[in-house]
């Protein structure tokens, strides 16, 4: 693959997990990608990649992403994929992780992978190969708006997955009390879940944010005022 | 028969971290004493204490060497102004570094001591995050050790960060267990109705779902606050940036004048000497040219990292990565991932 110009990412969308999909899989469906394409306000923005995280596991994509990768490259040349993993811990020196990669797929080269495995019986291997690109995070001194609404986003997103969850087995009508009970309180114990560790730790970090940002502002003030009074005196 | 284990649980979003533009700051928090009593066959009791250390929050310095010099000694008329009255609630600090190894500086141990000493907070706590990137750029990784430098063995502790674990949607129910007592269908159906309103609704539902409505509400209300605040620190800055570019071009523009000025005296003087004149050479420098200028306060960047007394050998900040190999961060050759792919089997025993 030709190394193009650097895409530069802008915004990201979150999508809502397939329902029908396996635990395992986070494919997009094309409905999906295209509402998150309209979803990017003011300019006219298209898709250039897609992210998901590896929580406890290991940053590098598997198979199946790989795969995934090389379907949405026959769409659109470009397009890239980025791992994120995190809450990862090395025993050995106690040593906290959070990674985030970038990648793209290329056809597999050896032809003769496909004979041995034949010949051996074992699992089909990768027609693909995983490639890396490199990646920059561009810092920047104030969070902007769309990555603000994402942010915030996440636990509706979350919320809505659990609703359609009980909903479903709330269909269910041959349920006894006593099962209807505990699916109910399932649900709480979820929701309850969700509230300790995204909703609390997330409105923690805006009301700190917000704390940070008035005294950066008076700083700020100060600062300007001096430097007004050094212009002045220049003049 | 009594155990002491140590625990760490930080309800810390790391995302303020990552966000941190400030290299160093402290860790606010409690430690509290938890007493767990297990039962096993070889024993009748077993006794644990669990000392559970939480960071709560962190307060972050606002440059590096603001409560020490380079010598390392401590000020604490400074640390006071930092910390104000949250004070008692430290029980560690923490540093940013980036491409250096993941152990306490010379001058960081220094530090602590007196930390320990001046806090009163006898197992003061050691947070160190460093950052590495492979040589080409694709992989980047965000490290933390959490060190108690004042215990004599197990220096390094586990932090443990809370999340929601693996999504337990699997826990519902889609089958109750067959039963053919009336009894039971008569006792579960006539108490059970307790639980669920006229629409069959289970009322904890309803309530829950009130509890995370007014949370999310507040969530997005406290969001709202932060954008405003954010585009009001960039427009300040803007102000700030604008105001120096134009000090530092009125300094320039009165230096060029000065030169002038002393170019056209040492004309007008006499003199016999051969040598040339001296011709002052224009600086152009000074006329601000959009968005590159010399006063722009690069705060985006990283603050450039300070020589300690370690054996680090990486002190520019421009160096991209350590690595020779593409997918394998060294120097730590136990490193958490490797290249090879994780097989499709053992991927699918884990939630995404």
């Amino acid at each position: 693959l030709n190394q193009e110009k650097p895409q530069q990412l802008k915004s990201a969308g979150l999508c809502r997990r397939l329902s029908c999909s396996k635990k395992d899989r986070v494919e997009i469906s094309p409905e999906q990608l295209s509402a998150a394409s309209t979803e990017m306000t003011g300019r006219p923005m298209r898709v250039v990649g897609w992210y998901h995280s590896h929580p406890h596991i290991t940053v590098w994509p598997s198979h199946v992403d790989v795969r995934t990768q090389a379907m949405y490259q026959m769409m659109d040349q470009g397009f890239v994929g980025l791992i994120f993993s995190c809450f990862i811990e090395d025993k050995n020196t106690k040593t906290g992780r959070i990674l985030y990669t970038c990648f793209q797929s290329v056809q597999a080269q050896k032809s003769s992978d496909f004979l041995f495995a034949a010949f051996n019986s074992v699992s089909y291997p990768s027609r693909y190969d995983r490639i890396e690109i490199p990646i920059h995070v561009v810092p920047h001194e104030t969070i902007g708006k769309v990555c603000l609404e994402s942010a915030v986003e996440l636990p509706k997103i979350l919320c809505q997955e659990e609703q359609d969850a009980y909903r479903r087995i709330h269909s269910l009508t041959h349920l006894d009390s006593v099962t209807k009970i505990h699916n109910g309180s399932v649900f709480t114990k979820n929701l309850c879940s969700q509230m300790s560790a995204i909703s609390g730790p997330l409105l923690q970090w805006l009301e700190d944010r917000l704390e940070q940002n008035k005294q950066r502002m008076q700083e700020l003030q100060q600062e300007k005022e001096q430097l007004l009074e050094e212009l002045a005196a220049l003049e | 028969m009594c155990k002491r284990y140590s625990k760490f649980i930080s309800s810390l979003t790391l995302s303020s971290f990552c966000k941190a533009l400030f290299a160093e700051g402290f860790l606010l928090g409690e430690v509290r004493q938890e007493e767990t009593v297990s039962i096993s066959d070889s024993q009748i009791s077993n006794t644990e204490f669990l000392q559970v250390i939480e960071i709560h929050n962190h307060e972050p310095c606002s440059k590096l060497f603001s409560f020490y010099d380079y010598a390392g000694k401590v000020n604490e008329e400074s640390l006071d102004r930092i910390l104000k009255d949250r004070r008692k609630n430290v029980i560690g600090w923490y540093r940013f570094r980036r491409n250096t190894q993941q152990q306490m500086s010379y001058r960081e141990h220094i530090i602590h001591k007196q930390l320990t000493h001046i806090l009163g907070v006898p197992d003061l706590v050691f947070l160190l995050f460093s950052f590495i990137s492979t040589a080409n750029n694709s992989t980047h990784a965000l490290e933390y050790v959490l060190f108690r430098p004042n215990r004599r063995y197990n220096q390094r502790v586990s932090l443990t960060i809370p999340n929601l674990g693996n999504t337990s949607q699997q826990e519902y129910k889609g089958s109750s267990v067959p039963n053919t007592s009336q009894n039971y269908a008569k006792v579960i159906k006539e108490h059970g109705t307790d639980f669920f309103d006229k629409d069959g609704v289970m009322k904890d539902i309803r309530a829950i779902y009130q509890v995370y409505n007014a949370l999310q509400e507040k969530v997005q209300a406290v969001c709202i606050d932060v954008e405003k605040s954010e585009r009001v620190v960039e427009s300040f800055q803007a102000d700030v940036n604008k105001l120096k570019r134009q000090i530092a071009q009125k300094k320039n523009e009165k230096e060029q004048e000065i030169r002038m000025q002393q170019a056209i005296l040492s004309r007008q003087m006499p003199t016999d000497s051969v040598e040339p004149m001296f011709v002052p050479r224009m600086s152009y420098t000074g006329f601000a040219v959009e968005g590159c200028t010399l006063e722009d306060s690069n705060v985006s960047d990283p603050p450039p990292p300070y020589s300690d007394f370690n054996t680090s050998t990486h002190d520019s900040s421009g160096s991209p990565g350590l690595l020779e190999s593409s997918s394998i961060f060294m120097p730590r050759p136990q490193a958490v991932g490797s290249s090879s792919y994780v097989s499709t089997t053992d991927y699918c025993a884990h939630e995404m």
